[in-house]
Order: C-alpha cells, then sequence, then structure tokens
C-alpha cells in the first residue's frame, strides 16, 4: 500500500477544513474559495472565483463598514481580527460568520492578496444576541432599582407625611367624638333640670298675687335667662349629634328667601346681604328650624369677622361630590348629589389652626363673653347629623366661605315644610284623661300640674310596669306622655310598643332632653312618633298635646 | 483638566509655516493619514487629530446635542485651530470630514486658504433627481451591523468583555489597534453622518477647493463628487485611477501628487477676494 495516501495532503486540509477559506485581491475580488465554503454559501466555485467581490455577499449596512473601517484597518494594520459579518447564501439564507483577514504585501509593501479565514458564527451569534438581550435587562433592572433608591426618602417622607395627616384627622375625630359624649351628657342633664325650673318659674308667674310686679319682673328675667341657658343646651345637643331632628323636604331657597328680614336684622347696616338663589334648586331633606339655625349661627359669625363692614353672600346651588372628593375627607361621606347653601364673608378670615378648630364645641375667637363657641359646632353637628358634609374655606385678610352640603331628596312628593314661624296659640284641655310617665319625681310633678292647669285629667306613673297597670284599669286615656328613659327596665319605646299592643291608635308623646335609638334612628324619630324636646315651656306643651288628641 | 489639544489628541509637526489640518472620516482616526502626511512636513506645519470618540480623544463626557449635527464636529475643528491660532490653513478631509470642513470655512473662510476634500458627499441618502448611492434603509441597516459588532468586533469591545480593563493591552494584542471607537459615539456618528444633507450649504463655500473624486467608491459615488464640483465655485475636479473609498492609504502617491499640483497652483487662494 503507498504509505503517501494515509498522510493527509495539504489540499485535503484546506478544502476541506471546518472553516471557509477565502483568497482575494485587495479591491476584494474572489480567487480563491475551499470546498467548505462553497458549501456553506451554496456556490459552485466557477459562479464565486474571479466573479464576485467578498463586498458582494454582504448587506450595504456591512458594505459600507468594510469601506470605512476594514479595508482602512487592513491596510495600517495589516489584519483585522473577528469582524461578525452576516453573508448572503445562493438561496437567500443568512450565514453568520466570524471573519479573521489578513494582507498581504510584496517587497515594497504594496498589497497583494487577502486571505480571509470564516468561522460559522450562527451558534455564537444566537447566544450573543441572548447575552445582550440579558445585559439589557440587566441594566434595565439596575436603573429601575436606582430609580427606586433615588426616590425612596422622598417616597418614604410623602407615605409618613400621610399616615401622619391621617392620624391627625382621626385624632380629631375622635377628639370631636369625645366631646360630642361629654357635651351630649351634659346637656341631657341640664336640659331635666331645666324643664324643671321653666316650669317652677311658670308657676310661680301664673301663681304669684296681682300687684307684685317687682316679683314678677324677676321671674320674667329668670325665665328669660333660662331660655338662654335652654338654647345652649340645644347647641350642645346639635353639636353631640344627639338631637333629636324632625328632616322633612324642603325647598332651601324658599327657606333662605324667608330669613333675609331676620338676617337683615342681625347683619346690622355695615353689613350687606345678598343672596343667590339657583334656579331649577333640587328638593333636600333636614330639619327646617336647624337649617335655619345654622344659617343664623353663620351670619353672626360673619358679621362679627367684619366689624368694618362688609358682604355676606349666601348662594345655593346644586352639587356632585364625586369619588375622589368624598374619599379624601377624614368623616364619611357617601360620594352623590347635593344641595349646597354657601355663606361666604368679606371679613378677616382665619389662618390654618384656627381652622381646624372652629367646629370644637367651645371654641371661639371672641372675646370673652362675647361668643359661645358653639355656633359652628351646631352646624357641623346639624349637617352630619343630616348626612350632609360641611367644608370650610378661608384666607388671612380675604374672607371666608363655608358650604353646607344636604343631600339631595328623591322621590317625594311631601310638599316643602313650611316654616313655623310663630309659637302657637295657648290651647287649653277640657277634661280629657293623659298617662304621664316620668322617673324623674320633680319633672313628673312639673308637668302634671302643667297638664291639670291646661284642663286635662292626669294620671302618673314613675316607671313602665306601672304605667301598664294604670292602662289597663283606665281605658278612658286619651294620650300616653312618656320620657323616653324611664328607670326600672323598660323604656319608653319599649312601654309604647306594648300599650300600643293592648290599645291601637292610642298616641303616644314622647318627652326627652337626651335621645336613644330606642326613639331616634340616627337622630331622627320613627315615622308616627311625636316628640316633645326638653326643656319644653307651658305653651309648647299646651300646643302639642292639644293636637295630638284632637288627632287620635 | 482636559484642553482642546488632548481632548482631541492634536498632534503637531513639521518644518513649515503654513498649516496643513488633517482630519479623518467616518470609521477611523489620524492613523489614515500615516501615508500621506509625511509628504508634505518639510513645506507644511502638519497638525493632525481625532474627532471625540475615535482614537486616543480624551475620555469627556459626550454632549449628544453639540454633536447631533455636523455643526458640533465642524466647531472642534475651529476650536484646534483658534487654540493653535492657525491660518491659511490647508484643510484636508476625508470622507464626513470634508463636509466637516466645508462647515468649518463657511463660518470662518478669512482661516482656510484651501480645502481639500477626499471622496465628499454632501448626502448619502437618495433625494429625488439626486442619487447619493443610499437608501434610509441601509443606513438603518449599518446601524444593526454596528450593533451585532459590539459584541463581536473585539477592536473596541474585547477590553470590555474579557474583563480587563485595566490591562486594555490584552485586548489590543488580540484584535485591532487601529480606528479604536467609543461603540456609542461611533454608532452616533454613523448616524449623523449619513443622515446628513448639506447640499444648500455648498454655495456659501468662499474658499477655493479640490475634490479627489475615487474609481467605484461605494461610499461617495463618482456622480456625487460631480454634484460637489457644480456646487461648489471655484473647485477642482480630479478623478482618481484609485478605487474604492480610502485613497489616502490604498494609493498615498497618486493623493499626494494630485494635492501637489492643486496646492502648486498660482491661482489667486481666495476664489472670491
Amino acid at each position: 500500500m503507498d504509505q503517501g495516501l494515509l498522510i493527509e495532503t495539504a489540499e485535503e486540509l484546506y478544502e476541506s477544513a471546518p472553516c471557509g477559506y477565502l483568497s482575494t485581491l485587495p479591491d476584494g475580488t474572489i480567487i480563491r474559495a475551499n470546498q467548505t465554503f462553497l458549501t456553506w454559501i451554496g456556490m459552485d466555485r466557477k459562479e464565486l472565483v474571479g466573479n464576485k467581490c467578498f463586498q458582494d455577499l454582504l448587506s450595504v449596512g456591512a458594505r459600507i463598514f468594510y469601506d470605512t473601517h476594514l479595508a482602512p484597518l487592513l491596510r495600517m494594520q495589516g489584519f483585522v481580527n473577528e469582524i461578525a459579518f452576516d453573508l448572503t447564501c445562493a438561496d437567500g439564507r443568512v450565514l453568520p460568520v466570524l471573519a479573521n483577514t489578513v494582507q498581504k504585501r510584496d517587497a515594497n509593501g504594496r498589497p497583494m492578496v487577502h486571505r480571509i479565514t470564516l468561522f460559522n458564527a450562527t451558534d455564537r451569534r444566537q447566544y450573543e444576541r441572548e447575552l445582550l438581550l440579558a445585559r439589557q435587562k440587566a441594566e434595565q433592572a439596575t436603573q429601575a432599582l436606582q430609580r427606586l433608591n433615588e426616590t425612596l426618602e422622598e417616597r418614604v417622607a410623602q407615605e409618613v407625611a400621610e399616615r401622619m395627616k391621617a392620624e391627625e384627622a382621626l385624632r380629631q375625630a375622635q377628639k370631636m367624638e369625645a366631646i360630642g359624649q361629654l357635651t351630649g351628657g351634659i346637656a341631657h342633664d341640664f336640659n331635666n333640670l331645666l324643664t324643671i325650673i321653666v316650669g317652677n318659674i311658670e308657676l310661680l308667674q301664673r301663681r304669684l298675687p296681682e300687684g307684685s310686679d317687682r316679683l314678677q319682673r324677676a321671674a320674667t328675667h329668670a325665665m328669660e335667662a333660662t331660655r338662654r341657658a335652654a338654647t345652649l343646651t340645644q347647641r350642645l345637643l346639635a353639636f353631640s349629634r344627639r338631637q333629636p331632628l324632625d328632616p322633612k323636604p324642603i325647598d332651601v331657597n324658599k327657606l333662605v328667601a324667608g330669613m333675609s328680614d331676620l338676617l337683615r336684622r342681625t347683619l346690622g347696616e355695615v353689613v350687606v346681604l345678598e343672596t343667590v338663589l339657583a334656579g331649577g334648586l333640587w328638593r333636600s331633606q333636614a330639619d327646617p328650624n336647624q337649617l335655619e339655625n345654622a344659617i343664623l349661627n353663620l351670619a353672626v359669625n360673619a358679621r362679627d369677622a367684619m366689624p368694618d363692614g362688609g358682604k355676606l353672600t349666601i348662594e345655593t346651588a346644586n352639587a356632585r361630590l364625586d369619588e375622589a372628593y368624598v374619599e379624601a375627607l377624614a368623616e364619611p361621606v357617601p360620594p352623590g348629589q347635593y344641595v349646597l347653601v354657601a355663606v361666604s364673608d368679606t371679613g378677616t378670615g382665619m389662618d390654618k389652626a384656627t381652622m381646624e378648630r372652629v367646629f370644637e364645641p367651645f371654641f371661639t375667637t371672641k372675646e370673652a363673653g362675647k361668643g359661645t363657641g358653639l355656633g359652628l359646632s351646631q352646624v357641623y353637628g346639624f349637617v352630619r347629623q343630616s348626612n350632609g358634609h360641611v367644608r370650610i374655606y378661608s384666607e388671612l385678610g380675604e374672607g371666608t366661605t363655608i358650604k353646607i352640603y344636604l343631600p339631595r331628596l328623591i322621590g317625594s312628593d311631601e310638599e316643602p315644610a313650611e316654616i313655623p314661624s310663630q309659637a302657637p296659640a295657648m290651647v287649653k284641655g277640657s277634661g280629657e284623661t293623659i298617662l304621664v310617665v316620668e322617673d324623674e319625681p320633680d319633672l313628673r310633678t312639673y308637668t302634671t300640674e302643667a297638664l291639670r292647669d291646661l284642663g286635662y285629667r292626669v294620671l302618673e306613673a314613675g316607671d313602665g310596669r306601672g304605667a301598664l297597670e294604670i292602662v289597663e284599669r283606665h281605658p278612658e286615656i286619651q294620650l300616653l306622655f312618656t320620657d323616653v328613659v324611664l328607670a326600672g327596665g323598660m323604656n319608653g319605646r319599649a312601654l309604647s310598643d306594648e300599650v300600643s299592643r293592648r290599645r291601637p291608635g292610642l298616641p303616644v308623646l314622647f318627652t326627652t332632653g337626651y335621645t336613644s335609638n330606642a326613639i331616634v334612628h340616627h337622630g331622627r324619630l320613627d315615622p308616627g312618633m311625636h316628640l316633645i324636646g326638653k326643656p319644653f315651656t307651658y305653651a309648647e306643651l299646651a300646643a302639642k298635646v292639644r293636637r295630638m288628641i284632637d288627632r287620635g | 483638566m482636559t484642553t482642546v489639544l488632548t481632548r482631541h489628541n492634536v498632534r503637531v509637526f513639521g518644518h513649515g509655516e503654513q498649516p496643513m489640518l488633517f482630519a479623518h472620516g467616518y470609521g477611523c482616526d489620524q492613523n489614515m493619514w500615516r501615508l500621506v502626511a509625511p509628504a508634505f512636513e518639510d513645506r507644511y506645519k502638519i497638525v493632525l487629530f481625532d474627532h471625540v470618540g475615535h482614537g486616543q480623544s480624551g475620555a469627556v463626557a459626550f454632549d449628544w446635542a453639540r454633536y447631533g449635527s455636523l455643526d458640533g464636529y465642524a466647531e472642534d475643528v475651529l476650536a484646534i485651530c483658534h487654540e493653535l491660532d492657525l491660518k491659511d490653513v490647508v484643510f484636508v478631509g476625508h470622507s464626513v470630514s470634508a463636509m466637516i470642513g466645508v462647515l468649518a470655512a463657511i463660518r470662518e473662510p478669512e482661516r482656510f486658504d484651501r480645502l481639500v476634500l477626499i471622496g465628499p458627499s454632501p448626502r448619502y441618502i437618495d433625494d429625488g433627481d439626486y442619487v447619493g448611492g443610499f437608501k434610509q434603509e441601509d443606513i438603518e441597516g449599518l446601524l444593526d451591523f454596528l450593533d451585532s459588532n459590539h459584541l463581536g468586533w473585539s477592536s473596541t469591545m474585547a477590553p470590555m468583555i474579557m474583563g480587563n480593563p485595566d490591562r486594555p493591552e490584552l485586548g489590543e494584542e488580540l484584535t485591532n489597534s487601529f480606528c479604536r471607537t467609543d461603540p456609542e459615539i461611533a454608532k452616533h456618528f454613523a448616524r449623523v453622518t449619513f443622515l446628513s444633507d448639506n447640499r444648500a450649504d455648498l454655495p456659501n463655500v468662499k474658499t477655493k477647493s479640490l475634490i479627489l473624486q475615487c474609481s467605484q467608491d461605494a461610499i461617495a459615488p463618482e456622480s456625487v463628487g460631480r454634484y460637489m464640483h457644480q456646487n461648489l465655485s471655484g473647485s477642482e475636479f480630479v478623478l482618481m485611477r484609485a478605487t474604492g473609498h480610502c485613497p489616502n492609504l490604498s494609493a498615498p502617491e497618486e493623493t499626494i501628487a494630485a494635492m501637489e499640483a492643486f496646492l502648486s497652483d498660482p491661482a489667486p487662494a481666495k476664489a472670491v477676494a
């Protein structure tokens, strides 16, 4: 055997090497190619050699690179390594390669031939793409992390500020609630006492002999002072949201218009009153007396903020509180449609610290003796109890606007309530029988005496059990008059329910200085229930009792 | 503190008074003048430099906005002239630097004696009747190509990839030591170069100029060279035997001879007095 056949020839190595070999002239014309390259590119030797330039196998972009980078580099350093090209094969496929090129020169240094070695870089290019992608992802992640870090302090500060604001709002709400409970309790006790005082002063006034003018005057003064005290306790109750409300459909425009005389008298000559009443204003549901009180309280405050004169504007409008707005509030206010009453002045305005405290009871900026600090508390308590919302806007030196939002009343045919303009005329009884149930003996005495004075026959009981026995024995009873809160395990509501079961249709008149859910659902009377708030006067009692018996 | 001279790796040599300022084109650095510049050093003061991001230019924060058009590069040329107090400059610009020289000469015509424009093109992309030789997508293809060579082409990336930034010579030995470029700046320069359109500037040139046009230049075809000639008043046009885009490297003798002929022309230096 010819030993020569066992040894590979240089040609064999050249043709079947695992890389492509090309020789080109300095201008790129291909003058030699190995079989490996021809197989890769899918071309005949004849097709390629002498007929094509290396650049012809490149995309236009790569050719620009060849001319601007590769050719100058070859001339300057004699070689170029690891250029990534995509070669276009005969069938249009793209073959990723890595090219190393060496420039051979003659004795004078002139370029003669380029030897190009090509590696199939299909796999490597794939890895490179993945690597690039991974690096991009890593860079993006790093950047995101960096941004996160850069804003960390700011975001923490923001979070803390928001948390502190929320806590402050909660503290404020808790404080208002605590003060509310305290004032509510005090007001209840005071009302009981005031009812006795009023009753006894009235008794004195009626029984004082003719000609004792001085004593009559003293009694009158005492009565006036007691009424003022009653007004104060009423406001305390309003703030504590425990006043019995009597909500009715109201036309706020009509209510405001009806108040203009009263307001003008209150404001005096130096303050100009302007009312801007919206056309097509929705109806609302609220206690009209309390709304009047609220507006009057705001007007008084406005007047006091404008000692040198100014303008008070009362506006009404339809308003909508959206989700975003109510979410930002510390107290729960449902989003939806509201009737807005805005009271604006051109007065001194207030700073932020003051604004935060104005609704607190007894908080006042007025001189000692000039204000009770209960005006805005009444507004706040009444509006919240009516499921409304109060907003205060103020600028120092510019003035203040207080906006009251009351829920729109939808789907009621009831006519808006007329505002009771004067006290009802004194109406007497004619021997009808009334059962008075009251656990406070002094109060019971006052009430029974007042009713007897009015011409009624009065039976009395100190608790629910005793009352039921009397009801059994006295079918002639035409009215049950009971305190809401009773000692002895059965409250006024339970008594009323039991009596109604035994004597259907018997009218029941409740009285209380302090209401509980037994009679007041969320501060409102249950439909069909009647109430006279403590402290009540002789005249009020007379009117209410007469009306109840006449209806019953 | 980097000065203009260190920032651009400025090298000055030669025995003449009149300055000859060489500006390299896209993809290379001042090394590309190594076969041409020495021929003039006995009669001229030779000034070589690298554009920002190319060759041995100093590492500075790259101002992407300043170099968003060729004007930023022209300002660099003028800054070098100011720093060295160069007057009556013979400006020799290759490829895109030919247009950079044109822009510099329009700004300060009094500073330039003559312009030698090698393979110039005022616009590379075809536009109506104008044939620049390329289409928009060709240039996008070039940018893609540059991307794929960030990893593959080790001349720029090897030191980084090999994790030996403190011993860059490791990368240099293995790969390509000339024409090193910052890949991101080079890509930006490629975009600015190949998307530039300076045709409207040509009539504003008052400096006498020579256009050296290679045969079979894929980057700046002959029609583009002739367009330059038509629109540059007082320009000379020489069609060289050399092929390709870099006659200063592939045919230095022919390049030198054409320059000599142009520079010895006794015609008044300023085309318009």
